[in-house]
């Protein structure tokens, strides 16, 4: 433990900016400092968060998948220009309409030293169909049929379009390494939500890096595999030191002072500070998470009125509210898609008209309006808190009446569940980064058996999208399934189905000499085995 | 040449609204061995003076004239470090109070030995063999062993003399001794008294013994020099200052002074200092509201030979040392077998030196404590185990008037609320208009005025306080007054104001009262029978002639014995007086 | 002095008893904590299993009477995030806040007597009134402020402390780990403590300076100066020891309440500590995490109180412990 400390030391040392008060720290451990070789270069990484468990399959959020790109790698992944790229899939073809045939790269080896194949995917299949957080992303499958030791058939139900965006999820995990019991007597490969498993405290993937130790919520820190198969990949990062800074603040003083290399993310707040700083790079992007207030038409009987309901869209100005209340940080939004997604609509345009609100308030006989009550979480999105009261005083000036409550996130999602207010903040990923996901929990009519519409508590419904929902599940050209997600979208707009605000944009900052810009991306899972440090 | 000599000093404490003289033009010189007395009420500048000699006033004050001369050296105006080569080693110090004059935390040793080490460079060796000396020199027993005691481990007499001690540990030529007994019992000040004269006469060392007591005058000081208002009046000897005082101011202290040797019907000219008072008004009590019985009461026309109270067989014991198991623990019997009664119309004293278990029967009786065993009986009825709400009509017929005006008034209060308080409360009155018609009635009665009910009790002097504290307990019409040292806390002429008070509030009003204090000739003054109190039993019950005359009891004897003889003070004007 | 402790120990399960019963009679109201624990999209159907599981479905007393019979025997309760015994995953960051409040406590200490003798001395100067100034500021400013302006000036202008964490440690016992050997760890303790310090410092400044005005006043100090001792044997011997007595008892019950005012200390400057994981645990809902946080406090005031009257039982010769239990 304690070599390793004065390693990080003296590496910090070697970087010009570390002149602090460790100089007597350095001088004791430059000898260790040369054994390791000047080609050493570590990463401090600040995140808000640390992976809950070692598990990939665990709990489904943003941190476990940053930490499931680093140790384990999946079959296909996401691209920059949102394409797919091959990783232990080299390539893959369409065999029929459920089935999709991946080939496996041959040589590489998982952190054990076992080797990996198709059998080690199929274990990873069945397991994840047993999640809890990942089964419904898996529920279309059928199964993975094993060819040879380097190829698979992941075969759907049904006709599927979306077996590549759910190979994304896919990190073949090492089956020998979790075969067998535990000390404890335990199945090294239990999952379990809540218990102390195998799993959650050891890992053995294909991954850029191996985990040399973890303290929860304090640190994790890891070390490059050496014996990684992608010996393309420019990165040249030996060591990763990742602790997880929940305060806004500090995660950006620790940036600003050296003491980390890189952040994510970095709050609106700091964005000028950062951006003046010319020893920082800092890296933004228009994000895909969307924040939407959903109209309860059960609850309030004027809200079964479209007329209302468009009334409200083009009282919310939700341009001012990017501007103002986000700084510029952010995508204003007309509807669910982000660009780049197969059901954006480039013609859907936001549409803030006071003028024609008040209008159609007096059209639909509400000319005085109503009072209702509105909710919205505290501590879930960015400025989540001040955007429910901008909206609140802008629907005052329609004469809609909105007293709102905001609750901590952890009180406001069974508030959400129980559909507690008429007016409902909320905020959406999709996680197969595809358009009809924000029609299957959003805006489908509700349907407990079904699944859908889970998160729908304006309960909007309208068959003709819930038809085309499920032609756009089953049509696997690309093109047609694009025009139909993007008809979606413009029934929705014309519906005025929800009242879209913004995208959340994502910003990610390192210190100058981190080359951050390539390796980031719109899903937020940084690539760091590609990350290259320069030298200065 | 004289050992002291002040010379027209001048003291002044700045005020916002100017310089305050405190002391003015005082002059006086003490001669080797021979012990002067300062004598004054409070606010004369008596101790004022005392501290001046050794520099220790408490800012803002100041010595703005005059020069202070030492055995021929000028002693005021010197630098702090000089100053600190005389105290101690020239003028030892004695405080008033030794509870409080010891540091608390530290051991007698500790305390004696820094100062050896201080004012005579001694090492620490003789230092300790040094202390061991002056502790036997003051009186106090098996010295190697209490040494090495804490302060609170001692009696009050015991520190008093540890507090000698210390102050002739530098071997002083001149002792200022401040008020050193005010807070001892009367047979421990006796002892003290004559510790410090013997020491002075044995070492020839000089002493100014600032006081109000007039006993401690008469008993120890060769000279007596009588302050008022920062300026002397008077100064002689003491057998001449007592016998025939020439000043007018001097007059009225000693005809203030009550007296073991006769008693009289009121003080006479008290009237030096609050003038105001005798203008006191006069209430024709058979018409008004103080007069009248509450409903329900008038067919109780008390039997003259029945007892009004009586107190049969009470026991209470403390608990001093909490313990798990019964053998451990320590108990201290407060009350022991107390048997009295009183009758209606008089005053009953209980005398007793602290600890005697006087305060405890009367809080027995005020229902403030509960005893373990015996009974009280008021008007009849067994008042201490009744429930709370039958107890309401007896809280209002028997009131306390505390030893500590300043403590037992609430500062937030304004006067006209402390004293309608109980009124509202018991309900006494039909309206708020005939409220405030007998506050006012009852601040005219005690000599207050009614324009006082607005001020709150800090813009009033302690006698004043007592007053009103007097009116508060009035107010509820009651007909057993209990005194607790009512006058303790007050200078001579303000307890003979309100002693004269007292004396006409049961005159006219036919008030019952159990008067408590550890005063004989206060006693002697106040009260028509007297039980004599020792370690909580009654030990003699006697009237007040027959106690004063002929006392049985050893413990009488002694404790009548031990008063301070003020035979000889001049009897002016006292003769219609007599009972 | 056995029975002292013994009582102590009493009071002390009492007052955790009476902890955990509030703290879980309230923990509904805090949240679900299945939603912490899984991702959005995961169904209602498969929440409600989960909770089954975790038996927070049962009746309320059900789940007391559970909660209950495994305190008895030491068992908290299992953290849902951490999935390790709640009550451990305490102990392993009470560590890290003792040493925080331990740094924070000597500073307070060693400015506040001197700071605060100063002030009762000197009681019109320039400089007293300067400190007391200073020391109303200190009082009127959120901690969180004085630890980001603290990290701005001294981490990111001057680059001479780090920023967050604890540094270089180095183990000690029983788990126990130490920034206070290494250079690295003492540099990290800076930060924090004076911002944690700064909280209570102007208080104890101001209670020193209070009680000491008044131990100055009392006969005792008049006596010490009329028996010739020197101006600092009467300050520092005599009057401090009397000043301490009071400060003791108030200061010892303010240095309890700074395990508790960790949180947000611990929070800004990353300190991985009981607080910072409290805040945490209430955001993630993580119940037994908190009801095991809140009976460790509970214990901490218990064990700082004992102490507090321990230590001023040994100062005090006139208080006997077995009256002071009372």
């Amino acid at each position: 433990m304690k070599t390793g400390m004065n390693i990080r030391s003296s590496l910090r040392g070697l970087r010009p900016h570390a002149s602090k008060l460790k100089k007597g720290i350095i001088a004791l451990s430059i000898a260790s400092a040369f054994s390791v070789g000047a080609l050493a270069n570590t990463l401090k990484l600040a995140y808000d968060a640390d992976p809950v468990s070692l598990d990939p399959h665990e709990q489904l959020s943003g941190a476990t998948l940053q930490y499931s790109h680093m140790v384990f790698d999946p079959l296909v992944r996401w691209t920059k220009a949102h394409d797919f790229e091959g990783r232990l899939a080299e390539k893959w073809e369409r065999v029929d309409d459920k089935t999709v045939r991946f080939f496996l790269r041959k040589g590489v080896v998982f952190h054990s030293g076992n080797p990996f194949t198709a059998k080690d995917v199929a274990w990873t299949f069945d397991r994840l169909k047993s999640s809890p957080d990942f089964k419904a992303i898996f529920d279309p499958f059928d199964k993975i049929k094993v060819i040879d030791d380097h190829t698979i058939d992941l075969v759907s139900k049904d006709t599927f379009p979306l077996t590549l965006h759910a190979s994304t999820y896919i990190f073949p995990m090492d089956s020998k390494f979790y075969a067998g019991k535990d000390d404890s007597g335990a199945d090294k490969a239990e999952l379990k939500k809540h218990g102390n498993t195998y799993a959650s405290r050891k890992a053995s993937g294909t991954g850029p890096f191996t985990i040399e130790s973890r303290e929860q919520g304090i640190k994790v820190v890891f070390k490059r595999f050496d014996q990684y198969w992608d010996k393309q990949s420019p990165g040249n990062v030996s060591k990763i030191e990742l602790t997880p800074i929940k305060e806004d603040s500090t995660r950006v003083l620790a940036l600003l002072s050296g003491d980390v290399d890189f952040i994510a993310p970095v709050p609106p707040n700091d964005l000028d500070k950062i951006r003046k700083d010319k020893n920082i790079n800092l890296v933004e992007m228009p994000g895909t998470r969307v924040i939407t207030f959903q109209l309860n038409q059960k609850r309030v009987k004027a809200f079964a009125d479209p007329r209302v309901r468009q009334a409200i869209v083009h009282a919310v100005n939700n341009e001012g509210i990017v501007k103002k209340i986000m700084k510029g940080f952010g995508t204003v939004a007309a509807q669910n898609s982000p660009e780049g997604y197969l059901g954006y609509n480039a013609s859907l345009k936001p549409r803030y008209d006071l003028a024609k609100a008040k209008e159609l308030m007096k059209e639909a006989g509400f000319e005085n309006g109503f009072s209702v009550s509105m909710m919205a979480p505290n501590n879930r999105y960015v400025n989540d808190e001040k955007i429910a009261q901008a909206v609140a005083s802008m629907l005052a000036k329609i004469n809609i009446k909105v007293s709102l409550k905001t609750l901590p996130k952890a009180q406001y999602w069974p508030e959400f569940d129980k559909r507690s207010a008429d007016i409902m903040m909320i905020g959406w990923h999709a996680d197969t980064e595809d358009s009809a996901n924000f029609a299957e929990f959003l805006t489908a009519c509700p349907n407990s058996e079904k699944g859908l519409g889970q998160y729908n508590s304006g309960n909007y419904c309208n068959k003709k999208v819930d038809e085309l929902l499920m032609q756009a599940n089953k049509e696997t050209d690309i093109k047609k399934r694009s025009e139909i997600l993007q008809e979606i979208e413009k029934i929705q707009y014309d519906d005025a189905a929800f009242v879209p605000l913004h995208f959340q944009d994502l910003a990610w900052a390192a210190r100058k000499n981190v080359n951050i810009e390539p390796i980031v991306n719109v899903m937020n899972f940084p690539y760091l085995g590609d990350l290259v440090i320069n030298k200065k | 040449m004289a050992l002291l000599e002040v010379k027209e000093l001048d003291i002044q404490f700045p005020t916002r609204f100017g310089p305050g003289h405190v002391v003015r033009q005082l002059s006086f010189s003490l001669e080797k061995g021979e012990i002067l007395g300062l004598v004054g009420e409070s606010g004369a500048g008596k101790s004022t003076v005392g501290n001046a000699v050794i520099d220790l006033l408490s800012p803002p004050g100041r010595v703005t004239q005059g020069e202070i001369i030492l055995n021929g050296e000028r002693i005021s105006g010197l630098s702090a470090k000089q100053m600190r080569e005389i105290r101690g080693r020239k003028i030892g110090f004695i405080f008033q109070d030794p509870m409080t004059s010891l540091n608390p935390l530290f051991t007698i040793e500790t305390q004696l030995i820094e100062t050896l080490m201080t004012n005579l460079d001694l090492s620490k060796e003789e230092s300790y063999k040094k202390a061991i000396e002056l502790l036997s020199a003051v009186g106090i027993p098996e010295p190697e062993i209490r040494i090495k005691q804490y302060p609170h481990q001692f009696s009050g007499g015991m520190r008093q003399r540890v507090v000698i001690a210390i102050a002739l540990a530098g071997d002083p030529e001149l002792i200022i001794a401040d008020e050193p007994t005010t807070a001892l019992d009367v047979s421990i000040q006796d002892q003290i008294l004559n510790l410090i004269r013997d020491l002075c006469k044995s070492k020839e060392v000089g002493c100014v013994l600032v006081t109000h007591d007039m006993g401690v005058i008469a008993n120890t000081t060769d000279r007596v020099a009588v302050m008022y208002n920062g300026e002397l009046v008077e100064i002689g000897s003491t057998q001449q200052v007592l016998e025939s005082p020439q000043h007018p101011y001097t007059k009225s202290l000693i005809s203030a002074v009550p007296r073991s040797d006769i008693k009289l019907k009121r003080f006479p000219h008290v009237d030096y200092i609050e003038k105001e008072q005798e203008s006191k008004k006069t209430i024709d009590v058979k018409q008004h509201w103080l007069g009248q019985r509450q409903l329900g009461e008038e067919t109780d026309v008390t039997n003259e030979k029945e007892a009004l109270l009586r107190v049969e067989a009470i026991n209470l014991r403390f608990e001093t040392q909490h313990a798990f198991f019964e053998k451990n623990r320590k108990y201290l019997q407060a009350s022991n077998n107390v048997s009295f009664s009183v009758m209606p119309g008089e005053t009953y004293g209980l005398v007793g030196e602290s600890g005697s278990g006087k305060s405890t029967i009367a809080r027995i009786i005020a229902g403030l404590y509960k005893q373990d065993s015996g009974q009280i009986i008021f008007d009849g009825q067994e008042i201490s185990s009744m429930s709370e709400g039958q107890r309401r009509s007896i809280r209002q017929q028997i009131q306390m008037v505390f030893q500590n005006p300043y403590s037992s008034l609430n500062s937030r209060m304004n006067i006209f609320d402390i004293i309608s308080e109980p009124i509202v409360f018991h309900r006494l009155a039909n309206d708020k208009k005939q409220v405030s018609n007998i506050v006012s009635d009852l601040l005219d009665y005690v000599g207050l005025g009614a324009a006082a009910a607005v001020k709150y009790p800090h813009e009033f002097s302690g006698g004043q306080r007592q007053r009103i504290s007097i009116a508060r307990a009035l107010a509820t019409r009651p007909r057993f007054l209990i005194c607790d040292e009512p006058t303790s806390a007050l200078d001579v002429s303000v307890q003979a104001q309100i002693l004269n008070l007292l004396k006409d509030l049961q005159d006219e009003l036919g008030l019952t009262m159990l008067f408590i204090s550890h005063d004989l000739p206060v006693i002697r003054q106040m009260c028509d029978r007297i039980a004599v109190m020792k370690q909580g039993s009654i030990v003699e019950e006697a009237s007040v002639d027959n106690l004063f005359t002929s006392p049985q009891n050893p413990y009488s004897q002694e404790l009548i014995n031990l008063m301070p003889n003020l035979d000889n003070l001049s009897r002016e004007g006292l003769d219609d007086l007599l009972v | 002095m056995a029975l002292f402790l013994l009582k102590r120990l009493g009071q002390g399960l009492v007052v955790m008893f009476i902890i955990s019963t509030i703290a879980f009679a309230i923990q509904d109201n805090l949240g679900d904590p299945l939603r912490e624990l899984v991702g959005q999209a995961v169904s209602e159907q498969e929440r409600e299993k989960l909770r089954d599981e975790l038996g927070l479905n049962d009746p309320f007393l059900v789940q007391y009477g559970r909660f209950l019979k495994n305190a008895v025997q030491g068992d908290l309760g299992t953290s849902y995030f951490f999935k390790e015994p709640a009550l451990k995953v305490i102990l392993t960051k009470l560590s890290a806040t003792l040493e925080l409040v331990f740094g924070a406590t000597l500073i307070i200490i060693f400015l506040s007597i001197p700071l605060g003798v100063y002030t009762a001395v000197h009681p019109n100067g320039f400089t007293t009134k300067l400190i007391l100034g200073w020391s109303i500021l200190g009082i009127s400013i959120p901690v969180f402020l004085t630890a980001i302006l603290l990290v701005y000036f001294f981490a990111v202008t001057l680059g001479w402390l780090p920023s967050y964490g604890r540094g270089e440690l180095v183990p000690m016992f029983w788990g126990w780990e130490t920034g206070y050997l290494t250079l690295d760890g003492l540099a990290h303790l800076v930060l924090p403590c004076i911002s944690l310090a700064s909280i209570m410092l102007p208080l104890f400044i101001r209670l020193i300076r209070s009680e000491m005005v008044e131990v100055l006043s009392a006969e005792y100090i008049k006596f010490a100066h009329a028996k010739g001792l020197s101006r600092n044997r009467i300050l520092y011997i005599h009057a401090l020891k009397n000043t301490l007595l009071p400060v003791i008892t108030v200061g010892g019950v303010q240095i309890g309440n700074m395990v508790a005012y960790t949180i947000l200390t611990e929070t800004v400057f990353q300190w991985p500590g009981m607080g910072f994981l409290f805040l945490e645990a209430v955001t993630r809902v993580d119940t037994p995490l908190i009801v095991a946080f809140l009976i460790v406090v509970g214990a901490v005031f218990v064990v700082v109180n004992t102490l507090v009257d321990l230590i001023y039982g040994l100062i005090n010769p006139t208080v006997r412990l077995t009256r002071s239990a009372q």
